[in-house]
């Protein structure tokens, strides 16, 4: 199968690999997995005290659309809210990057670990 | 028919993949073309029906994540979707420091004994999954089906990884 332009400028030069440090305070990680195909994702976002991510890497073990579905969620996020990065879409992605049908679960999971590194600076941030 | 009684099977976990093997060879030569060959065209579609559904059956019951999910559909377990995905973290932790170890085995000063030990790791951790898989599956209550249906996702992380290291271990060896 054919991967689109943008798919492929994404998995050749993927955008803000890496990690930060889990145990920092302004640091929530998102781990998820797509049974399916055995797909791991990890997303880190650095968060400000105004709640605004200033900065976000990411790790994933999988195909060239799961890759490039985590890549550029990392450049969508820069500069948001954690309220706007939690409207991120999975249908946003999987257009932004002309994903083809059957790859459409490599989006979700970016959704998803989105949500999932919300869901944990929020744990983190309780008081 | 089930794909159990197509084989003549007990529906259970355990079996004999020996005999599954021979049933098939023996089931396929019922509906091979050649004793079709001069039978009416309706019954050599039914012939060709019946050999991809005896595959179907075949393929579902050799492999044990298959098997397995199969045997939960037919007690009634609701099984996770496809699309859902899996949430748990000190797993995933564990899958991604087994991905890190796969792609540091390039690098290893000795390459051999990397595939080796990466071996040994993936098949004691996954025998100890396959385990109490095993013993859920045998216990057949609704609680512990789910709980099976459960390690069964587990399980197919780790035949990614099976796989994932065999085209490792292709690539250093072809050249």
């Amino acid at each position: 199968m054919a991967y689109s332009e943008k798919v492929l400028d994404h998995y050749e030069n993927p955008r803000n690999v890496g990690s930060f440090d889990k145990n920092d305070p302004q640091v929530a990680t998102g781990m998820v997995g797509a049974p399916a195909c055995g797909d791991v994702m990890k997303l880190q976002l650095k968060i400000d005290e105004e709640g605004i991510i200033e900065d976000a890497k990411f790790k994933t073990y999988g195909c060239g659309s799961a890759i490039a579905s985590s890549s550029l969620v990392t450049e969508w996020v820069k500069g948001k809210s954690i309220d706007e990065a939690a409207e991120i879409k999975n249908t946003a992605i999987a257009e932004e990057l002309a994903l083809p049908p059957v790859k459409i679960h490599c989006s979700i999971l970016a959704e998803d670990a989105i949500k999932a590194a919300i869901e944990d600076y929020r744990t983190k941030h309780q008081d | 028919m089930n794909y159990f009684e197509l084989f003549g099977l007990e529906a259970k976990f355990s079996i004999d993949l020996a005999e599954l093997s021979a049933t098939f060879q023996a089931l396929q030569k019922t509906v091979h073309p050649d004793r079709f060959a001069h039978s009416s065209s309706q019954e050599q579609l039914l012939a060709v029906q019946k050999s991809a559904e005896i595959n179907d059956a075949y393929q579902t019951l050799k492999q044990p994540i298959s098997r397995g999910e199969y045997l939960l559909t037919l007690r009634g377990t609701e099984l996770p979707s496809e699309q859902q995905s899996f949430q748990d973290v000190s797993f995933l932790m564990e899958q991604m420091e087994l991905r890190e170890m796969l792609a540091d085995i390039e690098h290893a000063s000795d390459v051999d004994a990397a595939i080796f030990s990466a071996q040994e790791t993936l098949d004691i951790q996954s025998q100890n999954i396959w385990q109490k898989t095993q013993q859920l599956l045998d216990k057949n209550n609704e609680q512990d089906n789910i709980a099976a249906s459960e390690l069964l996702r587990k399980l197919k992380f780790y035949h990614k990884l099976q796989i994932e290291l065999e085209r490792i271990e292709d690539a250093l060896f072809d050249d």
